[in-house]
């Protein structure tokens, strides 16, 4: 039967909005702030193959996982052994949960009059899994085992019907059952909607106009993605880098990518990556290959929405086993920090061929914290946050200032005021860190300083700050930015006592002060051609000091009226260069 | 005499009401960007109404959201505690275009030159941890006066729960720096957040000046036409009115001053006619706006933000706002063909100018030329026929479309009319199913230039119970503030966990609140008889971050009321988010309001004596509806349809500024006060 292409549209949008009121649905009904704040989570609707219909993310890193939970879960039940109210759990990080044990996969089969009509699924960061951490990751386990409970593809929902011995298992291995269930429960709310949404277009429509729909719609994907493919110039395009550590040892850690265009495919090649690590900081197959789609995306057709003909000309080769394909049991309880890693490698190989879309490096780790303790009562506490810092320089614009990594998207800081009610500390400054780096033709963003004070009587502070060694990188002459770092001042010194990217439960006491400070980005141009008025402008706001404007800019400027006093050397030879050069 | 004004971006509406005699009527002229006031005065003087001691005129007014996005406020410092004069620009740091690797951030109102810090600081109990330091409040209007700011701003830490440092701050200015308007975070809003307050208040004092003069020049030549000060009012974002003196002080309180007088009307149509659950949906040139009215009460949030969509992370403005979702779907909206193939409508619109290929200057195919294409519109009775419209250009402007998918004019049309309605579809729902609401316990209540002809295929497709059309659905905006009541709004965030303890903390603290907002009204010149408050809470599990609003039972707080309050939680949580836990709950926002009843007129009855269904027939005409085969649709004039008496569709009832459909099978009627019903089959 023939379908009009407005109906056929007009159900591709009811599939996008019900994954969008899945999403909704589920952080509305979410005790955990990583999913209701950091919006750590993604919904999405697949066929019965496993591909993607619509997902709705609120941050990059979630882009098409999904697909390869229905895959696990499908390989492990097999359509037919699956019921009309089932509902699949996964969090193995080296099959289909994809990513670290925190992130769940919840995967419910929908059926219409008996027959398998698609997916509805979605993933999320829980706050409790258990392990040897509380939040369940450190930066110091040695393998998985540590880092929490493992769901291996499990039937938590039967027709309809919780499965309680699962539900008793879970709830006995976490430290915070009540929010761990309600993770569970909200994730199972939005499947439910989402189940309602499509049974109900089915009955609207008819299953064969669902079908019909679902097709084009994944065709149109493709031919979005084909033809930004085709705009591409074809060739290969190289980059290496390092990570830090991983949190072992001092050891660089080292990263490369070999990106291929040709007419039909995108290839990122990874081969020649570090093996694991023994440390937490190795990434997993699904979110490499999410790492891939998602820059693949950026620099072609970012607005139009997910499905999976949009990715089909992405293809990603690793061989298994390297800081990006951890096997079993390496530990993954940080893996974003490889995921970032990635990321970054892309983005610099890209550069040569999509600068127009790409900003210069970024303080790039989602920096998280885990500040943790007790109050004077005894009741403890745990603060769990990412840091926003400085972006690179975007083409003609000064970089941002204060905005969170490339790895979070609508997710939002932690306001001073409902900290301070929530937990025993004071937030004694939250500021732009003016740093002299970053200098350009078009300056690096800043990055944020934010001190806080312990008030209770004691805690511990966890960080993962990728990017504490190796800045942020500039382009096109442009200096690199500044470091991520947290330290610890103690409670009667100024001075930090440590001073670090990774800090694994370091203790606190009260009146200790933790200072976190994220990178500056890189900046962009050669700093000696930034016009005298932008310089002055940065002054005025105190975005730069007087003493970098001589040493990055090459002028000396009055510090109070800001007016010129002298072009230093270097600045005045460099004019005269590109004089000779026009 | 009531009168009420409400500026648009092509004309301004007038609505007045003769109380005595209860007759209404309306202006339209066009509107006077350079001097809003002059339209306003010249739509009193063309109504021909004597204007001479007017009882009450609310104004509704784009000029604050217009001075807000075109960058046209004054020049404005902000004072900040030491240690965080960037939150302002910080923001909530957020990325919502999560695929942009080049995303720029809202760009802050008060550049980081004129953010200065002075020292004070308070915890989180609003103890005070560091004295306000006068020097330095001294030094930053010194500073300030020299930078040439023409308004200042004030947000300390915490000053929601005690605002002594942002007082005295306050005073200090006063001495310092007399001439410059000041806005205190917490005079904005009383509920946490520093970011949020900060911006606020910014907002507040970047337009205040603005405000001032214009509201200061329209009171004058009110004045001279007769009509006293205290008559004058200002429409808020809250649905409510308030004297042009608390206007001038809390601009930023009239950012939604238009759209929500339609709501406002919706909810009064719901009282009239016994329907307490209404879906409002203004249908304008460029974008559709619903909202939902739930026991004749309009939502109100304050989680609002200007120039905030999916791209951008925008500006929150913390202050209650009737809760309004806007989509790009309006006449106006173009038709074309994406990247995909794949056929869309908006949000790009043509607008008032060109306008849609009919009206003679575009060549865009807009969902109005599909309407005119599909004979839905009546070509020749455009405004009352006053504009007409060109079905030629109409279709060819349609014919690259029809040419791409292999489809006839009339199909395309009718896929355009379809885009359109899922868009609007989409948006009710992001108001109603996807906030736990039933749309068959409701009746949808269409307006604005377009609504009418879209309501009845939404009603059907939505489910909701009716489609009822107002009077003069082109200008029931104006006639909602019309029936708008004055309000004040208090919230304040005070967490407190709700269990026995607590009785006397909430009853104190509503009862402390309630007698501020009774004493503003006051201040108003309402009367104690004419007063009434509601009093909701804010609430959430422990844990949670999202709170839900729930009212709160009537009489002073003791314990048998405290377990009403949480049953009352309870059912409204599991509503929204589909479970109930066995947690604690916490209240997180006290809200108070108070309303200055404005004794509201009787609508006149409409006499329909000797009217019949014939006499109301303007003859036939082919109209297409679901199938790309026309129907022959009577056509009638509203105002000559008898009341009560049913007619079935297919029909197209027509009047100067709307045109309605009536599709096969559907019954449609006039009641007694002109409103038209429209019910599916039985």
């Amino acid at each position: 039967m023939a379908h009009d292409p407005f109906t056929l549209t007009i159900i591709q949008e009811q599939l996008q909005a019900a994954a969008d009121e899945s999403f909704v649905r589920l952080g509305r009904a979410s005790k955990s702030p990583i999913i209701y704040e950091v919006l750590d989570y993604a919904c999405a609707l697949l066929t019965p193959q496993a591909e993607l219909i619509a997902e709705a993310q609120g941050v990059p890193g979630f882009t098409g996982v999904l697909p390869v939970a229905v895959e696990s879960i499908l390989e492990k039940f097999g359509a037919d052994g699956m019921h009309e109210g089932d509902i699949f759990a996964t969090n193995d990080p080296y099959s289909g949960g994809g990513t670290h044990l925190s992130d769940v996969c919840l995967v419910g089969p929908v059926i219409v009059d008996g027959e398998l009509v698609a997916f509805a699924a979605n993933k999320g960061h829980w706050t409790e899994m258990g392990g040897m951490a509380p939040g369940s990751w450190t930066t110091d386990a040695t393998e998985i085992y540590q880092e929490g409970l493992q769901l291996p593809a499990v039937r938590v929902y039967d027709a309809g019907e919780p499965v309680q011995d699962i539900i008793d298992l879970l709830a006995a291995n976490v430290r915070l059952p009540d929010m761990t269930l309600s993770d569970l429960y909200a994730g199972v709310a939005a499947i439910r909607v989402a189940e309602a949404r499509i049974c109900a277009l089915c009955e609207r429509h008819g299953v064969d106009a669902l079908r019909a729909s679902i097709d084009t719609l994944l065709q149109q994907g493709e031919l979005v993605a084909r033809s930004a493919l085709a705009a591409l110039p074809k060739g290969s395009w190289e980059a290496q880098d390092f990570m830090d550590d991983d949190g072992f040892s001092d050891e660089k850690i080292p990263v490369r990518v070999r990106i291929t265009v040709t007419d039909e495919e995108f290839i990122a090649d990874f081969t020649g990556s570090s093996p694991q690590r023994p440390g937490p900081v190795n990434g997993t197959w699904a979110r490499l290959q999410s790492s891939a789609r998602v820059m693949f995306k950026s620099i072609t057709a970012p607005e139009y929405p997910n499905n999976g003909g949009c990715f089909r000309p992405v293809k990603v080769i690793c061989p298994p086993g390297t800081i990006f394909t951890a096997q079993r049991p390496a530990p993954v309880s940080t893996y974003w920090e490889a995921g970032a890693t990635a990321i970054d490698l892309l983005w610099q190989a890209l550069w040569p061929i999509a600068s127009e879309r790409l900003s210069a490096g970024h303080f790039l780790s989602i920096c998280g914290t885990n500040l943790s303790g007790t109050f004077d009562d005894g009741e403890l506490f745990v603060l769990t946050e990412p840091q926003a810092g400085g972006w690179g320089a975007a083409p003609a614009r000064d970089g941002q200032n204060g905005l969170v990594a490339q790895g979070n998207g609508e997710t939002r800081n932690i306001p001073v005021e409902v900290c301070e009610s929530r937990y025993p500390l004071l937030v004694e400054q939250y500021a732009l860190d003016i740093t002299a780096h970053g200098a350009g033709r078009w300056r690096g963003g800043r990055g944020m300083v934010r001190d806080y004070r312990l008030t209770g009587p004691a805690g511990h502070i966890t960080t993962t700050y990728g990017r504490h060694r190796i800045p942020p990188w500039g382009a096109d002459g442009g200096n690199p930015g500044s470091p991520n770092s947290a330290a610890v001042i103690r409670a009667d010194s100024t001075k930090p006592e440590v001073k670090r990217g990774k800090l694994a439960r370091y203790p606190l006491c009260r009146g200790d002060l933790v200072r976190i400070i994220t990178g500056s980005g890189g900046g962009r141009g050669n700093p000696l051609e930034r016009p005298l008025e932008a310089l002055q402008e940065d002054l005025r706001s105190g975005l730069v000091t007087p003493q970098q404007a001589i040493e990055d800019y090459g002028l000396r400027l009055d510090p109070d009226t800001f007016e010129l006093l002298e072009i230093m050397p270097e600045r005045r030879e460099f004019a005269k260069y590109l004089n000779l050069e026009s | 005499m009531r009168i009420a004004t409400d500026i648009g971006g092509t004309f301004t509406d007038l609505v007045w009401q003769d109380e005595q005699s209860g007759a209404v009527g309306n202006t339209k002229v066009p509107t006077t960007p350079h001097d809003f006031g002059a339209a306003v005065v010249s739509a009193i003087r063309q109504s021909g109404q004597e204007a001479q001691g007017t009882g009450f005129l609310v104004h509704g007014t784009t000029l604050v959201i217009n001075a807000l996005t075109e960058r046209k406020g004054v020049r404005t410092g902000l004072i900040t505690t030491r240690g965080f004069r960037d939150v302002l620009e910080i923001g909530r740091a957020n990325r919502p275009d999560i695929y942009n690797m080049t995303y720029v951030k809202p760009t802050p109102f008060v550049p980081r030159r004129l953010r200065l810090e002075v020292t004070e600081r308070l915890n989180f109990r609003g103890e005070i941890l560091q004295p306000l330091l006068r020097e330095d409040v001294a030094r930053a209007a010194e500073t300030l006066l020299a930078e040439s700011v023409e308004a200042i701003a004030v947000c300390f830490l915490h000053s929601y729960i005690n605002p002594q440092h942002e007082l005295e701050c306050g005073r200090i200015l006063e001495e310092h720096a007399p001439d410059l308007p000041v806005t205190l975070s917490h005079q904005v809003t009383r509920e946490w957040r520093e970011f949020e307050r900060s911006n606020s208040a910014v907002l507040n004092s970047y337009v205040m000046p603005i405000v001032a003069r214009y509201l200061n020049s329209l009171e004058l030549d009110l004045n001279d036409m007769g009509i006293p000060s205290s008559s004058l009012h200002v429409m808020q974002s809250n649905g409510g009115s308030a004297s042009f003196a608390a206007g001038r002080q809390l601009p930023v309180n009239l950012v939604e001053s238009g759209p929500v007088a339609g709501v406002i009307g919706a909810a009064r149509i719901g009282e009239m006619i016994g329907e307490p659950n209404v879906i409002s949906l203004d249908v304008g040139g460029t974008t559709a706006k619903c909202s939902l009215v739930l026991d004749g009460a309009p939502r109100i949030t304050s989680d609002y933000k200007i120039e905030h969509d999916r791209r951008s992370a925008g500006y929150p403005i913390l202050v209650p706002t009737v809760d309004i979702v806007e989509i790009g779907a309006g006449g106006g909206s173009i038709a074309h063909v994406d990247e995909s193939g794949a056929l869309r409508v908006g949000p790009q619109s043509a607008g008032a100018d060109p306008g849609p290929a009919c009206q003679g200057v575009g060549d865009q195919p807009t969902l109005t030329d599909a309407n005119l294409v599909a004979g839905r519109i009546n070509p020749d009775y455009f405004l009352g026929g006053r504009i007409p419209l060109s079905v030629a250009r109409a279709r060819q402007a349609l014919q690259p479309i029809a040419a791409h998918f292999g489809l006839d004019i009339a199909e395309t049309a009718l896929g355009i009319i379809r885009i359109a309605d899922a868009n609007m579809i989409n948006a009710l729902k992001l108001v109603s199913v996807r906030r736990g609401h039933d749309p068959r316990d409701f009746v949808l209540l269409p307006f604005g230039g377009g609504g009418a002809l879209h309501g009845a295929a939404l009603m059907r497709e939505l489910q909701t119970r009716k489609v009822i059309i107002p009077e003069q659905p082109g200008v029931f905006s104006a006639w909602g503030m019309l029936m708008s009541d004055l309000r004040r709004d208090d919230i304040r965030t005070r967490i407190t966990r709700v269990g026995e303890t607590a009785t006397a903390e909430l009853d104190e603290t509503f009862a402390d609140m309630s007698v501020g907002v009774h004493e503003e009204l006051r201040a108003e010149g309402v009367a104690a008889a004419d007063m009434r408050s509601e009093r909701h809470a804010d609430m959430r599990y422990l844990g949670q971050e999202h709170t839900v609003k729930v009212p709160l039972p009537e009489g002073s707080i003791d314990a048998t009321a405290v377990d009403e309050l949480l049953e009352r939680f309870h059912q409204v949580h599991e509503q929204a988010y589909t479970f109930r836990l066995d947690t604690p709950v916490e209240l997180v926002n006290y809200h108070v309001t108070a309303f200055g009843l404005v004794p509201a007129p009787a609508i006149g009855r409409v006499c329909s004596d000797g009217l019949t269904l014939a006499g109301a027939g303007k003859g036939q005409r082919d109209v297409y509806f679901d199938d790309p085969e026309p129907l022959q649709a009577d056509i009638l004039e509203r105002d000559l349809l008898p009341v009560d008496e049913t007619l079935t569709g297919p029909a197209v009832i027509e009047e100067p500024t709307a045109t309605i459909l009536v599709f096969p099978g559907q019954r449609a009627w006039r009641d007694r006060f002109g409103f038209i019903h429209i019910q599916g089959e039985e």
